[in-house]
């Protein structure tokens, strides 16, 4: 039972980080139109991303502040000499260019990181965890990740609810020609919407780093789940990104548990599920 | 004498291999209201989205209160005074009223703001009791008027209203017109493509025809009336 | 619609062919071998160009078809023995297909953006059905130790361990799977297909259960998939997982793209150079060799090392380079050299002896109608009578409803409440194919053919939904009263024969509106329902088409919305005016003309000035 507990308490954590990466999916998908392929990349840089900022200033979360900015830039860099070409293209050459985006970064990343497993260091001030019997106990780290991924999910619906940013987030989902008519430089807001995906995904793998080993391809199953999850909860929605995540974060948990032969089928399992009861996703628009 | 509001001068403009526009100039003084009719096809909207910048011209120059704009994005034109109300109304559905109107209000080049939200709710009081309503709950009607509020909340110098009355009850037409002849007698300069050629004759300055990606007619709308055979040819009434 | 190949496109194939067909008497081992792998994948990726290009469905996850085709040669390979190729080919064949069938089943419900993650996600499963558990080796995955044989009883027809017989048996497999392909796109079956990339609403309208056909291909396409996996396990006798994860997806996607999607041909010529590429990227020497055309052999050296260390990141950039030079890919390079094509002639048709019979159509009747969007009612509680062989007129404000009204009869929309009734036939809440195939057609307000295709080929689809079991291979089963039916629905609709067999695409506005109506014709619905078909039409074109309104009313019945009120109140028998949901009023013209409540809510001061 108690194993059942932590690994549910883990399904949900993982669940808030896969958020993160999803939330920056989607938003990119629902205003650019754009097939990101490559955002699984930004995860991996952001996990290797820690491991060279933790060697150098030895906490994860100054690595965060150092990395997160630096990865902003990054995907207005990638922005700028690729994705800007994509705009007016359909899915397929999408498809195409963000694949080989990722056979470029997967070989950087050999280059620069080898093709070792590396391990980043939990902050001192958080080793150890909470008890929850005597023999299981819950890791601090864990529960800083899923307090900082909540906040930043609470930050996001914020800013797009309540602020001009999100007012132009939302007005480009429905409409993007009208948002450039209306005086809105729809360049800027691409860069700026690719550039948060970014930073995003970055983010995401930055804070895993220290939870799992560090490897080469660590951020194509993050890709492939955050598609799922963009899937279940509809494209460019991200309170869809966020039910969806936590659904498939406790599901890939449970089945662990329940299911261990198949655990990796039950979360595309739930996904065929929500599809056949709503194919536009919980909450997309009509399909 | 100030520049003209807008002066586009031998403008061609292509979809892919088709030629739209084929050296088309256009001119309006500030505060002028001009019309803009023909039939379908004959290349108004593309004019207007070509002036607005949402379409590249091939060949041509385009001029915004004396600035040359002909490089300028969309985004660029809208602050600088120009103002698009497109057919189909672009009105955002996930925006309340208030956000619509508020998305994109800006003071014009003098810092004065002569559309204030008051004054549009004032001009549209179905907007006001709506307010808080999103964009895709409105009817017809009501996008219509957002969508010129939140054109006029731009403070524009000169407004393009294309299809302005288009599925329009024809009781609801009368109210729109009403609302477009306050905002040019405001001194917003504007142009009008509509299929209601008398409502049309009565409210516009000047009137132009064009046919075939051409202007083949620019004259008073007593010149036009009195031109029975070029109404028929084009307009076809 | 697909042409026949072009004779550049038949040229290039047929010298591939020759090329292929020499290669056993001077290539080496390693020649033969990397031979029958392309090969091999151009079956795959033609294939996969059968649902991209030709029906415009973006599978992601096809490797997962190809990779079951592999492990089926492991499942039925006995230990120490060969497995019978009679046997390996058809189980893997089989077991792809059963597959794409249930993963189908799912799948096709999506579309778009969601059909591409759905098929990835169903990939990413089977591959970690594999990755994750000890089937067939795990991740390390597993050997075939000898090549299977072709044999009825003790004879031994064709054994793989034989690199030559193995080639010429992989090339005799692609030159079928290509003819395959090319004579299924053109069969009324395929026909549907390239309707259903273009306009999956329009085809669905006109009576074909899309669904049905996507997952017709897509079994298909699955099962020809595995059979290139059968094949492929059998060039190294190894399989792993990866065979079914996303990257092979990605890489036949890759191919399809880079060769041109939608030609067939072109992905397979997509495979060939993809696969030159990279082994030449692979490799330091003929890197070496191919820069020191330009630079001196030193710096060739160095720089050949550097690329083939990194080859993967090149490749890359070599994909980049090509997406965004070539959207088209290579097929759009050869297209434009080998000239227009040439279309099928049409048959001769001789015209109807005179005026037929004046035929009965359908009557419709619409009893208490209501559908809401959550709380927004559209339409609400609307009963009207629409009898037969009349022109009736659906007229009101914007926001009306009355969209949603005929949404609703044509099934695009479930009733809330309510019957809508076709000749006394419930058909309220039926899916759009089945209201079709009753007689019931329709148009749309934004023109709705299928621009691509000539305004013959249009109707001929349009004449093919008389009959539209997906099941349909035959071009010359009913062809000739299909031929007939198109060619009267064009003369009907007031097509010039001249312009019959251009594409849709190249016809005037007016012409397109004319093409739907005539699309309705041939598709011998009995009861037209009309959404603004004289939008955007000039007077000319208006009257003429008001004129034609009144033609085909003699046996059909026709339902139209129309804003243009001087052509409503001259071409309609009936007029139904909604208001915010509602019926206001329903009457002859003249009735509605008169009528106060119509003039408050919505005619305001039009036709006051008309004379009575």
């Amino acid at each position: 039972m108690d194993l059942a507990l932590i690994q549910l308490l883990n399904g949900m954590q993982y669940g808030l980080l896969i958020f993160l990466a999803a939330s920056g999916l989607t938003l990119v998908f629902g205003i650019m139109g754009v097939i990101n392929l490559s955002h699984g990349s930004f995860y991996m840089l952001g996990a290797y991303g820690a491991l060279t900022l933790v060697g150098y200033t030895g906490d994860v979360f100054i690595a965060l502040a150092i990395g997160v900015p630096l990865a902003f830039a990054f995907g207005i860099a990638i922005e700028w000499l690729f994705i800007r070409h994509l705009y007016d293209r359909d899915h397929l050459q999408q498809v195409l260019l963000t694949f080989a985006l990722i056979l470029i970064f997967n070989e950087a990343q050999k280059l620069i990181w080898g093709s070792y497993p590396h391990s980043v260091p939990v902050p001192d001030y958080l080793q150890g965890g909470i008890k929850i019997s005597a023999l299981l106990s819950y890791p601090y780290y864990r529960v800083a990740v899923a307090a900082f991924c909540v906040a930043l999910a609470l930050a996001m619906m914020f800013v797009i609810q309540k602020t001009r940013v999100g007012r132009i987030i939302r007005a480009g989902e429905s409409n993007r020609e009208m948002v450039e008519a209306l005086g809105i430089d729809s360049r800027l807001l691409f860069r700026f919407v690719f550039a948060s995906g970014a930073a995003l995904a970055a983010t995401a793998g930055i804070v895993a780093a220290p939870l799992e080993s560090v490897y080469p391809g660590i951020g194509e199953p993050v890709l492939i789940i955050s598609f799922v999850v963009v899937v279940i909860g509809g494209i460019g929605s991200i309170k869809g990104a966020f039910v969806g995540a936590i659904l498939i974060g406790v599901a890939d948990a449970l089945g662990k548990v329940y299911f261990p032969a198949f655990s990796s089928s039950v979360v595309y399992a739930v996904m065929a599920a929500v599809l056949i009861a709503r194919p536009g996703g919980l909450f997309g628009r009509a399909a | 004498m100030s520049q003209p509001a807008i002066l586009a001068e031998n403008i061609d403009t292509h979809y892919g291999r088709s030629h739209i526009l084929r050296g088309v100039s256009f001119r309006v003084a500030p505060g002028e209201t001009v019309s803009l009719l023909g039939r379908n096809g004959m290349g108004k909207t593309t004019l207007l989205r070509t002036l607005a910048g949402l379409v590249r011209p091939t060949s041509g120059s385009i001029r915004l209160n004396g600035a040359d704009v002909t490089a300028s994005r969309a985004s660029a034109r809208s602050r600088a005074g120009l103002a698009i109300v497109p057919e189909g109304r672009g009105i955002f559905p996930n925006l309340t009223v208030i956000e619509n109107l508020t998305f994109a209000a800006r003071p014009n080049s003098k810092g004065e703001r002569p559309w204030p939200l008051e004054r549009v709710y004032a001009l549209f009081p179905r907007l006001a009791e709506r307010k808080h309503h999103w964009g895709n709950e409105l009817s017809g009607g009501e996008q219509q008027m957002l969508s010129i509020g939140r054109a006029l909340m731009t403070s524009p110098s000169i407004i393009l209203l294309d299809e302005a009355t288009e599925g329009l009850a024809p009781k609801l037409r009368d109210e729109i017109w009403s609302t477009v002849k306050q905002i040019t007698g405001s001194g917003i300069a504007a142009i009008i493509v509509d299929k209601n050629l008398n409502d049309l004759l009565a409210l516009a300055d000047r009137n132009t025809i064009m046919a075939k990606g051409e202007i083949v007619f620019d004259g008073s709308s007593a010149a036009l009336r009195a031109d029975e055979a070029l109404i028929h040819r084009h307009l076809g009434v | 619609m697909l042409s026949t190949p072009r004779p550049l496109v038949i040229l290039v194939l047929v010298a591939l062919l020759a090329y292929a067909l020499a290669l056993p008497f001077f290539g080496g081992t390693f020649a033969l071998k990397f031979a029958s792998r392309i090969m091999i994948i151009g079956i795959f990726v033609i294939s996969l160009d059968l649902l991209i290009g030709i029906t415009g469905m973006v599978s992601f996850g096809h490797a997962l078809y190809f990779g079951l085709g592999a492990y089926s040669l492991y499942f039925i390979s006995p230990e120490s023995a060969a497995a019978n190729g009679f046997l390996a080919i058809p189980f893997a064949i089989l077991l792809a297909g059963a597959v794409a069938l249930v993963v189908g089943s799912v799948a096709v419900l999506t579309k778009g953006f969601y059909f591409i993650m759905v098929t990835l996600a169903f990939g990413q499963m089977g591959f970690s059905l594999f990755f994750d558990t000890k089937i067939a080796g795990g991740t390390d995955g597993a050997y075939i130790n000898v090549r299977p044989v072709f044999s009825i009883g003790s004879q031994q027809l064709l054994n793989f361990s034989n690199r030559t017989a193995f080639f010429y048996f992989c090339l005799a497999a692609l030159v079928f799977s290509y003819l395959l392909l090319l004579w299924l796109v053109r069969t009324p079956f395929g026909r549907v297909l390239q309707g259903i990339h273009h306009n999956e609403a329009r085809m669905s309208a006109l009576g074909f259960n899309t669904y049905a056909y996507k997952l017709a291909i897509y079994v298909i396409s699955g099962a020809m998939a595995g059979f290139a996996g059968v094949l492929f396990a059998a060039i190294d006798g190894y399989v792993a997982p990866e065979l079914l994860g996303w990257r092979e997806s990605g890489l036949a996607i890759m191919m399809v793209v880079l060769g041109g999607a939608g030609t067939i041909y072109g992905p397979l010529l997509g495979a060939i150079v993809y696969s030159m590429v990279e082994e030449t990227l692979k490799s330091a020497t003929e890197l070496t060799a191919i820069f020191s055309l330009v630079m001196s052999g030193a710096t060739a050296k160095w720089l050949g090392g550097i690329v083939a260390n990194s080859w993967s990141m090149a490749l890359g950039f070599f994909l980049i380079a090509a997406v965004l030079a070539a959207p088209k890919g290579i097929a759009g390079f050869i297209e434009k050299f080998a000239g227009e094509p040439k279309r099928a002639k049409p048959r001769e048709i001789k015209p109807p002896a005179e005026h037929r019979e004046r035929a009965k159509a359908m009557q419709l009747e619409v009893d208490n109608l209501t559908r809401a969007f959550g709380g927004l009612v559209a339409v609400d509680g609307v009963t009207v009578r629409f009898p037969p062989n009349r022109v009736h007129g659906i007229i009101g404000p914007n926001g009306a409803g009355k969209t949603t009204f005929i949404n609703v009869l044509s099934g695009a929309l479930r009733p809330t409440r309510g019957n809508v009734r076709l000749e006394r036939e419930e058909i309220g809440g039926q899916k759009p194919h089945n209201v079709a195939r009753r007689g019931l057609g329709r148009s749309y307000q934004r023109t709705n053919v299928i621009l691509p295709f000539t305004a013959r080929e249009n109707c001929l689809l349009a004449a093919q939904a008389q009959h539209p079991s997906p099941f349909r291979f035959s071009n010359s089963w009913r062809r000739e009263e299909e031929d007939e039916a198109v060619a009267n629905a064009l003369r009907a609709a007031g097509i010039a024969p001249d312009r019959a067999d251009i594409r849709a695409s190249n016809l005037s506005h007016g012409e397109q509106r004319q093409l739907e109506i005539a699309m309705l014709i041939a598709s011998g619905a009995k009861l037209l329902l009309l959404d603004e078909p004289l939008a955007g039409m000039g007077p000319e074109e208006t009257g003429r088409v008001t004129a034609l309104l009144r033609e085909l009313a003699a046996d059909h019945t026709i339902v139209l919305i129309e804003h243009d009120m001087d052509a409503i109140f001259a071409a309609a028998d009936t007029l139904t005016v909604l208001v915010e949901g509602r019926l206001l009023a329903h009457g002859t013209p003249e009735e509605i003309r008169m009528n106060a409540a119509v003039r408050e809510a919505y005619l305001g001061e039009w036709g006051q000035e008309a004379k009575p």
